[in-house]
């Protein structure tokens, strides 16, 4: 009589939520059936921190619970969790007494899963095992939660059948695959096939048997992780580190399968052989890298058709077209240092184009200016090189000083020139700033000298005016013409800043001024009114913090020439090795708002800036959650390290 | 002379599984008990109709309550196996599938065993309570005499104050519907039996934690 309505009623709220929507019916059913029901008025703890593990983990069913943790001598609400949410789960995790205080913050029902029954599903799934690796349940915050694995966990528990969009691929011929393949035997030193590696030139090697059939594939990648970030000798055997088993494919698979299967199996490499199973000869190897590349519309045969095209009509259409790339690359979970990288390359691609076809317009008319250098400067994302979306413009120019008799010349020139460029990108589909911080904006053409002194005032009187305008025009990136120009610039910034140090205490307490995310994970804080009411401002809560406090801190290094904000964090982590998880986790916490936005935006057609959080699925939610967590840790330690407590306003 | 013979009603000699409840329903739970320590179990019948002369049992659902908490496993759904099932009750009750049907005397024995050593619990209770002792007559079940705990009587109790006469209160605003939704228990599975059984071991729950707030911490407490 097992089968009743209450535990499929069970059965069936569990199924909504991760990391049980991973089970099988029939796993899913023997969990049901162990459930207790739990009911917790508010106020009342369900466990207190020390106590020792439960032999249960919890779901929310209604209601909400507070995790709490105790700062000097005050109770402080570390996780909130609503229905569906998960949290306890060190009982079955580690067995370790309990960090955090678990009380009702309301009147809750909530389900207590029995260890016992799930400790066998940790082991055989490995969709739950990673659920809980990257720290989606709640309340697993303090150890301090991995989010490379958070977004390895985002790809995994995507819907495989998912339409990847292979049709803007198809029409392609064969893939192109490099062959023969470089191999070497097992038993063979890593030193040597490293050095077989180097000599060719090649990132990958595979480690045959006797046979000559494929064992595995040693892989830059794995030079780093496994041997030498463990201290191994280079006479290690290959076969101790190499990955495997190879996946392969047959020699007729066309790229759509190719493609998938390296998508499916996590795999950058993937080894044809004859019949495509591992037991039979090697033909040739293919790596992620020729399959992106090789393609007609790829980035590569883009930004070439670009920097050949004469046509705004033409250099519009091609953005368009690289839109549906970007698109495909988010859907794929390619990268977003790879994304950006190549968006990035395409805008300044474009405007080079406007620049050159603006320079042989007017270069009749201003036959004087020729030989006056001149540096095109994207600003804030752009200037980041983080500008997915075609959104708001941001740019300037700077151009050399001139002798006093050419000045209004210069200045009629330039100007023409930045409004010729604005109008390609627009014609592109950017939109204008609405605070006008644009090239064909008289102030933000200007020459070397203007420049220096706009930047001076905003060091040494940094009020509330000079920090905003800090917060665009720091981030400034040569896009076309004399980079020179910008480098002068960045010098004269940093010389001021030696001068007034106090500058960076101000660009801090800036920094801090956005709302953080903390208090939100139970509601996301929405807007309040307006247009975009009961939505989530993921710009201005999430990636203008971290972003600001990226800035700050690289200037405060005196470190130059990366704009990216995730590639900050990871040089920061570098040069403050104590510090480098909690960059490194804030340089992908980044990448995933990125993401999230550039998803949105491409999805309703906008800005991406605002996103309604009901929308969001359960585990996009969590993810968010877990990518918030840097932001705090970092708000915090600014505050100490720019002593902001004792910094009057 | 058996007295019972000549009017007609016949003494049934009670089965196995009667007389081991009887027993073992004679012993008291300690009034000393706490609350959080008792067990209950939580019973809901659903009939043909609400006269126990002339009305039986269709199914019947139970679930326990154990430190205040409700083990899954412990549901329990009976549907009963009769002639009398007809195709208009199939209809209303939606008992298609035969194949979960049980005879009644697998019913009243593992209702009995269930109930050993255990407050039974439910929304009008006596009525429930009456139906159950009708199906396990003919197995020699004559009272079912463990402690009894009405939710109804509790809620009103709560509200009311201790020498409130339960009668004196207008019953509607003391169904299981309107006591739910006060408790916000959402109302899923309403009217089968396990799914109001289950409504009624969580409003049970809910009840406890504020009778201790009223001083109610005993089982002498809760019963007197």
């Amino acid at each position: 009589m097992a089968k009743n309505v209450i535990v499929n009623r069970v059965k069936e709220f569990l199924q909504k939520y991760p990391p049980f929507s991973f089970l099988k019916e029939e796993t899913l059913f023997a969990v049901a059936t162990g459930v207790e029901v739990m009911y917790f008025e508010e106020g009342e703890y369900l466990f207190r921190k020390g106590d020792p593990a439960r032999p249960h983990f919890f779901i929310v069913k209604e209601g909400a619970i507070s995790l709490n943790e105790e700062r000097e001598g005050q109770a402080t609400t570390v996780e909130y969790c609503d229905e569906g949410d998960v949290f306890g789960v060190l009982a079955l995790l580690g067995k370790r007494p309990y960090i955090l205080h678990a009380q009702a913050n309301e009147n809750s029902l909530v389900y207590a899963i029995p260890v016992q029954v799930f400790e066998a599903i940790l082991k055989e799934n490995s969709r739950v095992a990673t659920y809980f690796a990257a720290g989606f349940a709640s309340g697993q915050v303090v150890v301090r939660s991995d989010l490379s694995s958070s977004k390895k966990a985002r790809t995994l528990f995507n819907d495989p059948t998912k339409d990847t969009g292979l049709l803007m691929f198809s029409g392609q011929s064969g893939l192109k695959f490099s062959s023969p393949v470089i191999s070497c035997l097992k038993g063979t030193s890593v030193g040597e096939a490293a050095r077989t590696m180097s000599e060719k030139s090649i990132g990958s090697i595979v480690v045959r048997n006797e046979q000559n059939y494929a064992l595995g594939i040693v892989t830059d990648k794995d030079l780093r992780k496994r041997l030498i970030a463990k201290g191994l000798p280079y006479t290690t055997k290959v076969e101790y580190i190499m990955s495997s088993p190879v996946i392969t494919i047959a020699q007729q698979v066309d790229f759509a399968q190719a493609y998938l299967k390296m998508v499916k199996n996590r795999v950058h490499h993937l080894l044809i052989t004859e019949d495509g199973s591992v037991a039979s000869p090697m033909v040739g190897l293919i790596s992620n890298h020729d399959i992106l590349l090789s393609q007609g519309n790829s980035p590569a045969v883009i930004i070439n058709t670009l920097q050949h095209s004469l046509e705004v009509k033409e250099i519009a259409q091609l953005r368009q077209q690289s839109e549906a790339l970007l698109k495909y690359y988010l859907e794929n979970e390619v990268s977003i240092d790879f994304v950006a990288g190549i968006i990035t390359e395409i805008n300044d691609v474009i405007v080079q184009r406007a620049m050159s076809m603006a320079q042989s317009i007017h270069k009749e008319e201003f036959p004087e200016m020729q030989d006056v250098g001149f540096c095109f400067l994207g600003l804030g994302s752009e200037g980041r090189g983080e500008q997915l979306l075609r959104t708001d413009l941001d740019n300037a120019i700077i151009f050399e000083d001139v002798p006093k008799a050419l000045e209004q010349t210069a200045s009629n020139y330039f100007h023409l020139i930045a409004r010729d460029v604005i109008d390609v990108l627009l014609a592109c589909g950017f939109h204008t700033c609405p605070a006008e911080m644009m090239a064909n904006n008289p102030r933000w053409c200007q020459p070397l000298s203007v420049w220096k002194g706009y930047f001076s005032k905003w060091i040494r009187e940094p009020d509330q005016p000079s920090l905003m305008m800090a917060t665009v025009f720091f981030d400034f990136r040569p896009v076309a013409g004399k980079s020179e120009l910008a480098e002068a610039l960045t010098s004269h910034i940093y010389g001021e800043i030696e001068k007034h140090k106090l500058f960076l205490n101000f660009l801090a307490k800036n920094a801090l001024l956005n709302p953080p995310p903390l208090g939100f994970f139970r509601n996301f804080l929405v807007e309040k009114s307006g247009e975009h009411r009961d939505k989530f401002d993921i710009k201005l809560r999430a990636m203008m913090p971290l972003a600001d406090m990226g800035r700050l801190l690289v200037l405060s290094h005196r470190a130059v020439g990366i704009n990216n904000t995730f590639k900050r964090y990871e040089m920061l982590a570098t040069l403050e090795p104590k510090q480098e998880a909690l960059f490194l986790e804030a340089g992908q916490a980044y990448e995933i708002f990125m993401r999230i936005r550039a998803i949105e935006g491409l999805e309703t057609q906008s800005s991406g800036r605002y996103i309604q959080p009901e929308k969001l699925g359960k585990l996009q939610r969590q993810l968010l959650k877990n990518a918030f967590l840097p932001i705090e840790e970092l708000q915090k330690m600014i505050r100490v390290r720019f002593q902001l407590d004792y910094f009057g306003s | 002379m058996d007295w019972s013979s000549l009017f007609g009603i016949r003494r049934i000699k009670p089965r196995d599984f009667v007389l081991r409840f009887k027993e073992h329903s004679e012993r008291k739970i300690p009034n000393s008990r706490r609350i959080e320590e008792l067990s209950f179990l939580v019973v809901d019948t659903e009939t043909t109709g609400l006269d126990p002369k002339r009305d039986f049992i269709l199914s019947f659902g139970s679930i326990e309550v154990r430190r205040l908490t409700i083990p899954v496993q412990s549901a329990k759904e009976y549907y009963l196996k009769t002639k009398k099932l007809g195709k208009e009750a199939i209809k209303v009750h939606e008992i298609v599938n035969q194949s979960l049907t049980v005879s009644r005397e697998r019913m009243v024995r593992e209702f009995l065993a269930d109930a050993e050593g255990k407050i039974l619990v439910g929304h009008h209770l006596g009525f429930d309570l009456s139906m159950m002792e009708k199906a396990g007559r003919s197995f020699g079940l004559r009272k079912i005499n463990s402690p009894r705990l009405d939710t109804m009587d509790l809620a009103i109790r709560l509200d009311m104050g201790p020498h409130f006469d339960p009668r004196m209160v207008e019953y509607k605003r003391y169904s299981l519907d309107k006591l739910c939704s006060r408790f916000r228990i959402p109302l899923e599975d309403r009217h089968t039996a396990a799914g109001d059984a289950l409504l009624t071991a969580q409003l049970l729950i809910r009840l406890l934690k504020s009778a201790r707030g009223a001083g109610i911490l005993t089982y002498a407490d809760l019963m007197g």
